[in-house]
Parts: C-alpha cells; sequence; structure tokens
C-alpha cells in the first residue's frame, strides 16, 4: 500500500501538472494560429489522442526502469512492486481520463466563445482504455529490456501490435508510423480488444519483472 | 541478524561470480567483506540482500531472502547510491524514500548525516560528486537502521576527513543500534579496527572467514636491525618487507613456536600484530595462475 500511494501521489500529481501546462500551451498555440488562420481542428484532441498515449508510455517505462529497483532497494518485494504498480497503472490511467474530459470541457467553451470549429473526438472509456494500454506497454518494454538487455527487442513486436490496437477507433490519434492496413474493428469487441490488450501488457510485465536481478548502474 | 548462505552460486552467462559458495554469520557484528576487484563482493552482497534469485540457499533469521517481504524489510544494500535514488532525484526525495519505505528509517539521522557530509537537501543527485553520492549512500545505510546493513565499496570518492567521518559515524551508530553490518572495501587498514570478523572470498569462492583479532595472529611483524630480521626470517613465509636505514620490518605469515619467540628476544627483535591487508594480499595473491 505503500508503494502504491507513494507512485500515485508522486507521478499521477506530476501527470496531472504536465497535462495542465499542456493544455495551456495548445490554447496559446491555438490563438497563435488562430490569426493566421480559421480554426478547424481540436487542438487538445492531438494532445489527448497523439501525445498523451506517448507520455503515458514513458510513465509505464519509467514506473518500472526506475521505480522498481529503487523499491526494491528500499527493502520491498517486486511481487509488492507490480502490485502497487498495476493498480497505479489504472489509477493514472482514470486522473489523465479526466484531465482529458476536463481539457475537452474547457476547449469547447473557448472554441464556443470564439466561433471556432472543432473536428470529433472519442468516447472517455476509449481515452480510458487507450491509456491503460500505453501505460502497460511501457512497463512490459521497461521490464523486457532492463532484464534482457538487447534481448529485450524481442518484446517490440508483441508491444506494437498491443498499441496499433489503440489507434484504430480513436478520431485525431494519426497513423503509428510505417504501419498501414490496421485492420478494422468496430464496436464493443474493440473495447474488450483493448481491454485483453491493457491485461497480456501487464501479464507480461509481471511475468519478466517477477525475477527480474536488480543491477548495478552507473 | 543471522545470515546463512548453503551453496550459493550466481553466473552470469559464461562467466561464474560466486561457486558454490556456503558461510554463516552470527549476526550482531561488523564484518568486513575482503576481495581482490572481479572477487565476487558485489554478487554476493547482491544474492543476500536478494537482488537476484539465488541458486542454493540464502536464508537471514531463517526465512530465505529472494521475494520475501519479511526478509527484504530487514536489508539495506548500498552499491554507491545508484540503486536507491534516481540521478534526477533531489536528495531531500531519496531520503522521503527511505521514510516512505522503511518501517525502521530514522529520518532525523538521516538529516544529520546529510548535515555531517554536506550534502545539501536541495541537490539533485546527478549534480553530486562521486564522494558525495558516496556518502549519500552511508546516509541511506545507516539511517536505515536495517538489522542487516550492506555497504559496497561506500568509500569510493570520499576525501579523507569525509572518510574518517564516515568511519566514526558507522561505529557510534552500531554502538548504539548494534546489528548486523558488512562492508567491503579496498581501504582495508583503515577499516581494520572496525571489523569484528573478516571474509576474504577470491574467484567466487570463500578463501577463510575468521575473527580479525584471530586473522592478525596467524602472522608477526618483526621489527629490527636488518641482518637480524634476515637471519630470524629465514626459511619463513615473509609477506612483505619494509626498511628505513638499518632498521627493518618484515611480515611473516605463520604462528611463531616457543623457540622462535626465545630467539626473537635475544636478537633484540619487536614482535607485532601484523596488519589485516599484508595477510589480505598475501592470502588472495596468484603465483603463476594458481593460489
Amino acid at each position: 500500500m505503500k508503494t502504491f500511494r507513494l507512485l500515485t501521489a508522486s507521478l499521477t500529481t506530476f501527470s496531472a501538472m504536465v497535462a495542465g501546462g499542456a493544455f495551456a500551451f495548445v490554447v496559446a498555440l491555438t490563438f497563435v494560429v488562430s490569426v493566421f488562420r480559421d480554426v478547424e481542428i481540436s487542438a487538445w484532441n492531438v494532445v489527448a489522442s497523439q501525445i498523451g498515449p506517448w507520455f503515458l508510455l514513458f510513465m509505464g517505462v519509467y514506473a518500472i526502469h526506475t521505480m522498481l529497483p529503487i523499491a526494491v532497494a528500499h527493502g520491498r518485494t517486486r511481487r509488492e512492486f507490480l502490485v502497487a504498480a498495476s493498480g497505479f497503472s489504472v489509477v493514472l490511467a482514470l486522473v489523465m481520463t479526466a484531465v482529458e474530459w476536463l481539457g475537452f470541457l474547457a476547449e469547447g467553451g473557448i472554441y464556443s466563445l470564439m466561433d471556432w470549429r472543432a473536428d470529433e473526438h472519442s468516447t472517455q472509456l476509449t481515452y480510458l482504455l487507450m491509456y491503460l494500454v500505453w501505460i502497460a506497454v511501457g512497463m512490459l518494454c521497461a521490464a523486457a529490456f532492463d532484464r534482457f538487455g538487447a534481448g529485450g527487442t524481442f518484446v517490440l513486436p508483441v508491444a506494437l501490435a498491443l498499441v496499433v490496437v489503440t489507434r484504430v477507433q480513436v478520431p485525431g490519434s494519426g497513423n503509428l508510423p510505417f504501419i498501414d492496413g490496421i485492420p478494422d474493428v468496430h464496436g464493443p469487441e474493440w473495447h474488450v480488444l483493448l481491454a485483453v490488450s491493457f491485461v497480456a501488457a501487464l501479464a507480461g510485465t509481471w511475468a519478466i519483472a517477477r525475477d527480474m536481478p536488480i543491477r548495478t548502474r552507473t | 541478524m543471522r545470515v546463512d548462505v548453503q551453496g550459493l552460486t550466481v553466473r552470469y552467462g559464461d562467466v561464474t561470480a560466486i561457486d558454490d559458495m556456503s558461510f554463516s554469520l552470527s549476526g550482531n557484528k561488523i564484518y568486513g567483506l575482503l576481495g581482490r576487484n572481479g572477487s565476487g563482493k558485489t554478487s554476493l552482497m547482491s544474492a543476500l540482500a536478494g537482488y537476484r534469485r539465488p541458486s542454493g540457499s540464502v536464508q537471514l533469521d531463517g526465512l530465505p531472502v529472494f521475494e520475501n517481504a519479511a526478509a527484504t524489510r530487514q536489508v539495506c544494500l548500498v552499491r554507491h547510491t545508484a540503486d536507491a535514488a534516481d540521478k534526477g532525484d533531489k536528495v531531500s526525495h531519496v531520503l522521503a524514500y527511505g521514510a516512505a519505505w522503511r518501517d525502521t528509517w530514522d529520518n532525523d539521522y538521516a538529516l544529520e548525516l546529510a548535515e555531517l557530509f554536506k550534502i545539501g537537501l536541495k541537490t539533485k543527485v546527478g549534480e553530486l560528486s562521486l564522494g558525495q553520492r558516496s556518502a549519500l549512500g552511508v546516509v541511506i545505510g545507516l539511517a536505515s537502521r536495517s538489522p542487516l546493513t550492506m555497504l559496497d565499496e561506500s568509500h569510493l570518492g570520499m576525501d579523507t576527513p569525509t572518510r574518517y567521518a564516515f568511519y566514526d559515524a558507522l561505529l557510534h551508530d552500531f554502538m548504539e543500534n548494534p546489528r548486523t553490518i558488512i562492508i567491503s572495501t579496498h581501504l582495508i587498514e583503515e577499516l581494520a579496527s572496525l571489523l569484528e570478523e573478516v571474509l576474504i572470498i577470491d574467484g567466487g569462492r570463500l578463501v577463510l572467514q575468521e575473527e580479525a583479532d584471530v586473522l592478525r595472529s596467524r602472522g608477526t611483524e618483526v621489527t629490527g636491525n636488518a641482518s637480524d630480521v634476515d637471519d630470524f626470517t629465514l626459511g619463513l613465509t615473509v609477506l612483505s618487507e619494509k626498511s628505513l636505514g638499518r632498521t627493518k620490518a618484515a611480515m611473516v605469515y605463520g604462528t611463531l613456536d616457543d623457540e622462535q619467540l626465545v630467539r626473537a628476544r635475544r636478537l633484540g627483535l619487536e614482535l607485532g600484530p601484523i596488519a589485516l591487508q599484508d595477510l589480505f594480499v598475501h592470502l588472495t595473491d596468484t603465483v603463476g595462475g594458481k593460489r
């Protein structure tokens, strides 16, 4: 519980602050852009659906690569940490989804006042599931590379397959580099697929990190 | 805290760092873990701390240590500061981790030590000098008040006054809070007076485990007129020699018998305890690739 509290208190607050800063930045940027041309897309949607997932991937990497060794060095077991990190990933995804929702709310007000047009964005459940998958994939990659070194590259195709699924139904999320012809999955099956991807990434992280040696760092 | 190691082996690919090692520590002492570079000290300490799954058995007070919360709570290993802190963290955050995660953490003592070693709380770990990072490791190790505290080369980069402050703090804290402390070091003579028991490892194997005083009695420093010392040590195992003018000191390995003691007195030679460092060099010295 201590590990969960520490992770949640420090990293969730940090993430929310980063998201707040990003919101202020894109609003300012939108005003600048509006001087030169009509505003036709939601700037916040670019952050929420493109930058957000990468940020959450980074947070997943940070949790395993940086915080796990620190926790073990302070007498915690890997199992305790992984339980806490799993809970933390859900909390962080929920908080970031709430921030995303607030951002769309505030941006909607500003766009109405300024009579700007915004493109479509997805549902809260979609963002939540997408964020969950990206955090868990970040943890999976960090665990694989920390444990196996360069051999951790074997996890990249798996990681890519898991995150590709998240891009299918999210408007404005863009395409991942070099990835074409993603099969289109519609309806509730897609949400189930995202949930399964999250669980699979988390299970992979557990399997790899459970026995992971804590190596000396320089 | 009692430590029992049975048949411990640690391998990195084809390299065997610890080779079927077995020993027990009765606990509540300051142990010196001595070994040359690459002898397996850090690997051994890492296995004792549960940093890696052991092949063999590592038990603390009868409990297996790997992934056993009841055992790992009792252990603190500091390999410099790298494991217990991120380079981007401020020192105050590093201490906060200790306070948050360790039930035995003494934060007042941690702040006192940080001040003693002149480590700014607002400084980031990555901005500290090597000596300051080592000192921060000492802060983490001592303030953890863990029943098994292990400090791996914690003197690295420390200047002489800081090292002496570290030794003083270590001894003082051990007297007030007795526990099992294992220190690995290459500065053997500086720490020799603190060590109660010594383990010497080499090539991943335990060379010896002995009370420090008993170990010192394994050899004798013979000092006197150079020619008398040479006569006396003829046929004995001489570990090292030092000369100053006509005076010579020779470190002799092995116990002197009564006849030799009488002869030394007759020659006017002074006999004293041998330096641990000389014994260590002798016990781990390779001759023609064989020991």
